[in-house]
């Protein structure tokens, strides 16, 4: 509990500091809906053409597309941090957080705030309610429960997911990690429906780097949507993986560190 | 001439001695065009056309786009953005050779790599996908033109935004913003025969569309003879507005710039 607690005390301060730069925060809302504006863009012009995508139609597509807007959100503002994570390893910075009394790997995630979160958060949140207005969902407690559990662990694998890759900074050693940035665009190819890929390229998706299950299997299942809708059923399990994941890369990567010398 | 000749050597080399974060930065265009690829071929490939583009000319429209999405692309902005906000610039403004040249005699170094790169990326997806139609020797001319004048005109955009950080703190938010505004508007993300009326002619009078919709057209044979030559002028003329503006811009921007200390 406690380690939580300054866990969340750590984002707010940066949270803080960060909002004292207003221009710079407005700038990264703008930005963050322009971004995901070009992307409902084009779903909005392939749809006004046709009607589905291999079975998928228009707020379903949106839905799942929110889903990885706001997971991009939760991680930029719960794991933004470990984009720093090259950077600190890279200067020796790391030393100062190994002597601290609590987890290395949650002061590393709560090192900084993604600015743009908010506009993520925002954007994502407000499509997830207008898509499950449109799709008249018939809101059981089953569906509920369903949505309790998929919803934060369809997130918590976006955060995971972003703490792995970030993680191999401890073995690649350069300033900026680009290999993780490349991992997190991969991820975005799960923004539209898996089934218009090739099968390999799916099977990658949906089980060594599971980004399928951050948007695409958590709303398939929901919506008890195609054949492999029970597949999104095993989401809060991934999730359980992912963080596992996670936190052993993490560890292993921290056994390989050597400071940088003072 | 001399020292920009050197500085486009330097910027060359700069790249490939950082070519992994290169290849990165160029991967996650990569992601993009498998993405847009699946998702077309999922609209178009049975043989459909959607506002009047079949699936092999969508291929070489993704293609055009792809390439002119990596031309001046990774390097140019954020360096510049960083010498502006560590105040490093002043050793810039001291050197004798003209800002504006310099950057985009180092933009021209870096597009000589990122052209090949871009050229091997589509040489590979025309050998494994094939079935896109090769515009004839004169059209294929014109469009070598048009692709060519992207570079300069793609320079003077990403230059501009740079030195916006001459008012801000931060430059992720304007370089997001920037790639999503272009997206949208050049045709990089849907081509402009799908977007509506009102849109349409928003783009066509912006700058925008002269990247990537331009030479787009001009390879798939849309704008033939006369309307294509007219279309090269008109980047052109592009060109020379927004070399002036740049300049007028710039001199408004370095006014802004207090260094402290040195």
């Amino acid at each position: 509990m406690h380690t939580l607690r300054v866990y969340r005390r750590c984002l707010g301060a940066h949270l803080r500091a960060t909002l004292e730069y207003q221009a710079d925060f407005w700038i990264l809302v703008v930005a963050a809906v322009l971004t995901q504006g070009a992307g409902l863009l084009l779903i909005a012009t392939i749809f006004a053409r046709v009607p589905r995508i291999h079975g998928w139609g228009v707020w379903e597509v949106v839905l799942i597309f929110g889903m990885m807007v706001l997971a991009q959100g939760a991680s930029e503002l719960l794991a933004e941090g470990t984009w720093g994570l090259a950077g600190l390893i890279n200067r020796g910075e790391l030393d100062r957080m190994l002597l601290r009394p609590y987890p290395c790997l949650l002061q590393v995630c709560s090192s900084r705030v993604g600015m743009n979160a908010f506009g993520n958060l925002t954007v994502g949140g407000g499509l997830l309610v207008s898509a499950l207005a449109h799709l008249d969902v018939a809101w059981t407690p089953g569906r509920v429960a369903l949505a309790a559990v998929l919803l934060p662990s369809a997130l918590l694998i976006k955060v995971s997911l972003t703490v792995v890759a970030n993680s191999t900074s401890f073995w690649l050693r350069g300033a900026i990690n680009t290999f993780a940035a490349g991992l997190d665009q991969l991820g975005e190819l799960t923004k539209y429906p898996l089934s218009i890929y090739s099968v390999g390229l799916q099977a990658v998706l949906a089980t060594a780097l599971p980004f399928a299950f951050i948007g695409f299997f958590p709303v398939s299942a929901f919506l008890d949507h195609g054949r492999l809708a029970w597949v999104g059923l095993l989401t809060p399990v991934v999730a359980a993986w992912c963080v596992l994941l996670a936190v052993a890369v993490f560890r292993r990567g921290l056994r390989r560190y050597e400071s940088a010398g003072n | 001439m001399r020292p920009y000749r050197a500085m486009a050597r330097i910027a060359w080399r700069n790249a490939l001695a950082y070519r992994v974060p290169f290849l990165m930065s160029l991967s996650m265009l990569v992601f993009n065009l498998v993405a847009m690829f699946a998702l077309w071929r999922a609209l178009l490939g049975d043989g459909n056309s959607l506002a009047g583009f079949t699936w092999p000319q969508m291929k070489a429209y993704l293609l055009v786009s792809f390439f002119t999405n990596c031309l001046v692309s990774t390097f140019t902005d954020f360096a510049m953005a960083s010498r502006i906000r560590s105040g490093a610039v002043a050793v810039d403004l001291v050197k004798p050779v003209d800002y504006q040249k310099g950057r985009f005699a180092e933009a021209l170094g870096f597009a000589l790599l990122e052209t090949a790169a871009a050229a091997t990326v589509c040489a590979v997806v025309l050998v494994a996908f094939g079935g896109v139609p090769l515009p004839p020797p004169g059209r294929l001319a014109l469009f070598v033109a048009s692709l060519a004048a992207v570079v300069p005109l793609k320079f003077l955009i990403v230059y501009m935004c740079g030195l916006l950080c001459f008012w801000t703190q931060n430059y992720l938010g304007i370089s997001l913003a920037r790639v999503a505004v272009s997206g949208i508007l050049s045709g990089a993300t849907v081509p402009l025969a799908f977007f509506p009326a009102w849109l349409r002619h928003v783009a066509e009078v912006l700058p925008f569309q002269a990247v990537t919709n331009t030479p787009a057209m001009l390879f798939l044979g849309r704008s033939p003879g006369l309307p294509g030559v007219l279309a090269v002028a008109v980047q052109l003329l592009w060109i020379v507005a927004l070399w002036w503006l740049a300049r007028r811009l710039w001199h408004v921007a370095v006014r802004r710039l207090t260094v402290h200390g040195g």
